[in-house]
């Protein structure tokens, strides 16, 4: 049986095992298709639904589910994740699996088509070494720059944040320079 | 404890994969999965026998989320008697749609284990309750 418990790892074999029989594309359709429309149809329902209370509903259960290291923020113009050890990426790392190119990729992968639906933008950075920050912000909110160090919670202040490859997500929309390019430039910015 | 709402995306993908590409496809995922992904389990299988199948799936059942399936090494082989798929239960209890040829995984992924490990599997069932059957010398399930 495909069960749960290693999840994680076949999750990893399918992105690589799609990009392999029918190109790059097939895995980002996966991920809206698959995950955002169908496996995660109670995240949308709550986020959808309830916006900033639906994002703490849905993901205070699933991380407590999956045992993650993490904590919240709530703003009156934001939610805000820092997670300090993935359990997903933290799994495959433990295990050296690295089946795909870009695991962490999935989440906004799934994530912001959610978003997108239920008007919000996505501010996110991932270190790709299991830790990350998410910060949801209705649509119209957009930002300039990464925002202001968020305190003792924020994960951009654990010594190992700066490691391996960053992504950088504003409004949604990919950053092509390293964070700590955008985030020195312009730091909390607000359009 | 495992994340059991990961056998939502464990349905989700079975139904993007057969939708998208053909039933052909959903075969050739599931058999490719126990080629590559799974080829250490039939290594440990094919080293250490019906034993360490059984210990195997007795164990992996053990940490699934639910479900009532019990694991017996007898003369016929490795008998896995699942009286409550974890799966299914958990399906069942989110309200989701299980597509209909989501216990034919089992069977495509464990015979393609079991070939690497030069033992025969057998199954009867499905839909929650269903009996398995790994052997040295085939048999049905």
């Amino acid at each position: 049986m495909i069960g749960v418990q290693d999840f994680i790892g076949y999750y990893d074999w399918t992105f690589e095992y799609l990009r392999r029989n029918f190109g790059e594309q097939a895995v980002r359709d996966y991920w809206v298709r698959a995950i955002s429309l169908d496996s995660q149809t109670h995240a949308r329902e709550l986020i959808v639904g309830k916006g900033f209370d639906g994002m703490y509903e849905y993901w205070a259960h699933t991380l407590a589910m999956e045992e993650a290291g993490y904590t919240f923020d709530r703003g009156d113009d934001y939610f805000r994740i820092d997670m300090v050890d993935c359990p997903s990426k933290g799994h495959l790392i433990q295990r050296g699996l690295a089946a795909y190119h870009d695991y962490c990729e999935h989440c906004i992968g799934w994530i912001k088509p959610l978003m997108d639906d239920a008007g919000f933008v996505i501010n996110h950075e991932h270190n790709h070494a299991g830790q990350c920050w998410w910060e949801m912000r209705r649509a119209g909110d957009r930002l300039t720059a990464p925002p202001p160090n968020r305190g003792p919670n924020d994960v951009r202040n654990l010594p190992g944040w700066r490691q391996a490859q960053h992504d950088v997500f504003l409004n949604s929309e990919r950053l092509e320079d390293d964070a700590d390019d955008a985030g020195a430039a312009h730091p909390g910015g607000r359009a | 404890m495992s994340a059991g709402d990961f056998y939502y995306a464990i349905n989700a993908t079975f139904r993007f994969v057969h939708d998208t590409y053909g039933k052909e496809a959903l075969v050739d995922y599931w058999t490719s999965m126990a080629h590559g992904y799974h080829a250490d389990v039939a290594a440990r299988f094919r080293a250490g026998g019906l034993d360490e199948a059984q210990r195997y799936w007795a164990d992996y059942f053990a940490h699934e989320p639910g479900g009532d399936v019990r694991v017996d090494l007898t003369e016929r082989g490795v008998e896995i008697d699942v009286r409550d798929c974890p799966a299914i239960r958990w399906l069942k209890a989110g309200g989701r749609e299980i597509v209909p040829y989501y216990c034919e995984h089992c069977h495509y992924v464990s015979t393609a284990i079991a070939d690497q490990a030069g033992m025969r599997f057998a199954l009867a069932g499905g839909g929650g309750t269903c009996h398995q059957l790994f052997s040295r010398g085939g048999g049905e399930a």
